[in-house]
């Protein structure tokens, strides 16, 4: 049997994080990664960036560490491996191809995977969902031939794809369940300059509607909403969210819920296994409640914090000011610390879209706790440090919503 | 290098001594500013811009670079070698 000191589940952003600070401080420990996927760490949110995808930024610049580097750091690389059961109690993985491997330490950051379409025709060619390089590479070759596109969902996945379906020259629609674009993290008004991007740059919306059918052959040719419409295409792009694949998980002792829970220093229920990345749902220092957070930021930042406890004695809570941006057709998004609507916030506009510049800032008692921000990322560092340093801004909420107001003045 | 931008730095021991951002790589995924948030920030474009240069140690500045998913960040020695991406 194969044995390691340091095992990892997961060759994304959380995985190699881990392993890369593992390597900063223990050289020569035994570390091996085991990924479901046969390549190298590669950037997964560049998958849907449309510098990438229209060839201006050549194919291999998404490729974050070639093979070299594992040699190079004496990590062992088992791509196109997956892991289905673990025995805590002898420290045991047991492979589907029926290897095992030993560990004294491990780390399961094995991410979420798409949330497929169940309605009659779901199984037809040119229906598309991202996630690997796989995915990018089948819509990549689709892009080429198709004339129209339906992006399905009021989310990132969704708007970025139509933006850059749209530029590499289909008929693009995009179809949503919800009244706008983000609800309900975003307002409406915020939703609304979205909405507006999108249609200045010809591309449909239709809004409170919901498939019935894939129409088509073989291949898609359209897709029919309940009220009855159709809406021709041969691509069909779904951005519908993702889930947890959790039945190894379960059936090995893992305490799970939505994904696969930990407490604030990233431990599992089972003794010497940590989770980290977008599987992780772990105890937030900062929101006091379980969160999972899916995006490149959180995952890197768990994957250090969760690897300096595996290597120390000493445990370090992860306490962090998550934040994610997105940007197309000329608007730029952000979302800071914690955005999830509740009837005990108190959200100061900062801005307007009149003016094309429009934040919302989120209130809990006398903290700040989150943001969004449409074409106003300037702002997201300076919120960020405010959310983190716990600045009472209860005597600024006139300052808060003055869009020329400096917020650093109120870092000191 | 298309659309760039240089960064000086003058950090006393520092080995590193110019940051440049590529701004047609950088998507504002903000990797960076998590690493060392004194080094960057975000300008309204979505760019990370540099605003600390001397700010972060070496080791510090190499992590910032290595986080970003677009490779963006690239690192300069003071004989004027590329040590970042290798």
């Amino acid at each position: 049997m194969e044995q390691y000191k340091y095992v990892i589940i997961g060759g994304g952003a959380a995985g190699v994080s881990v392993a890369e600070t593992i390597r900063q401080t223990n050289k020569s420990g035994s570390l091996a990664v085991i990924s479901d996927e046969p390549h190298a760490l590669y950037s997964r949110v560049m998958l849907s960036k449309p510098n990438f995808f229209l060839g201006k930024v050549p194919f291999d610049q998404i490729y974050l560490k070639g093979e070299n580097w594992y040699k190079e750091n004496q990590i062992q690389f088992l791509g196109g491996k997956t892991v289905i059961s673990l025995d805590g109690a002898k420290k045991v993985l047991t492979l589907a191809d029926g290897g095992e491997i030993q560990y004294e330490k491990l780390l399961v950051a094995t991410g979420v995977q798409t949330r497929r379409l169940n309605l009659p025709g779901a199984d037809k060619l040119g229906i598309h969902y991202l996630r690997t390089l796989e995915d990018g590479k089948k819509i990549m070759e689709h892009i080429k031939i198709a004339k129209r596109a339906v992006t399905l969902g009021g989310g990132f996945i969704s708007f970025e794809m139509a933006d850059l379906l749209k530029l590499a020259g289909l008929e693009t629609t995009v179809i949503l369940r919800e009244s706008y674009f983000w609800k309900p993290i975003l307002d409406e008004a915020s939703g609304m300059m979205i909405e507006n991007a999108l249609t200045k740059n010809g591309i449909k919306i239709i809004k409170e509607a919901e498939l019935a059918e894939i129409t088509g052959g073989e291949a898609v040719e359209g897709v029919a909403l309940k009220d009855g419409r159709q809406i021709p295409c041969e691509l069909l792009m779904c951005g519908i969210g993702v889930v947890s694949l959790l039945d190894w998980a379960k059936q090995s002792g893992f305490a799970t819920n939505k994904g696969i829970l930990a407490n604030e220093y990233l431990e599992t229920n089972i003794p010497d296994v940590w989770t980290a990345g977008d599987i992780a749902e772990y105890k937030d220092l900062l929101l006091e409640e379980n969160v999972q957070m899916g995006n490149w930021v959180n995952a890197r930042e768990q994957g250090r914090v969760a690897a300096l406890n595996m290597i120390s004695n000493e445990r370090k809570p992860f306490k962090f000011v998550s934040f994610y941006t997105t940007q197309g057709l000329g608007i730029t998004i952000a979302f800071v610390g914690d955005v999830a609507p509740g009837p005990d916030r108190l959200i100061i506009s900062r801005g307007s879209p009149e003016i094309n510049s429009y934040g919302r800032i989120i209130i809990v008692g006398k903290e700040l706790v989150g943001a969004t921000l449409v074409n106003r990322t300037g702002e997201m560092a300076t919120i960020s440090k405010l959310i983190e340093n716990n600045v009472d801004i209860s005597a600024h909420h006139a300052d808060l919503a003055d869009p020329n107001f400096d917020l650093k003045k109120l870092l000191v | 290098m298309a659309n760039t931008k240089e960064y000086i730095r003058n950090r006393a021991g520092s080995n590193i001594s110019k940051i440049v951002i590529d701004r047609d790589l950088c998507i504002g995924a903000a990797s960076c500013l998590a690493v060392s948030g004194d080094t960057y920030s975000l300008d309204n474009e979505n760019k990370a811009v540099v605003n600390g240069a001397d700010a972060a140690d070496d080791a510090t500045l190499i992590m910032s670079a290595e986080s970003c998913p677009t490779k963006a960040i690239f690192l300069f020695d003071k004989a004027g070698q590329q040590i970042f991406p290798k």
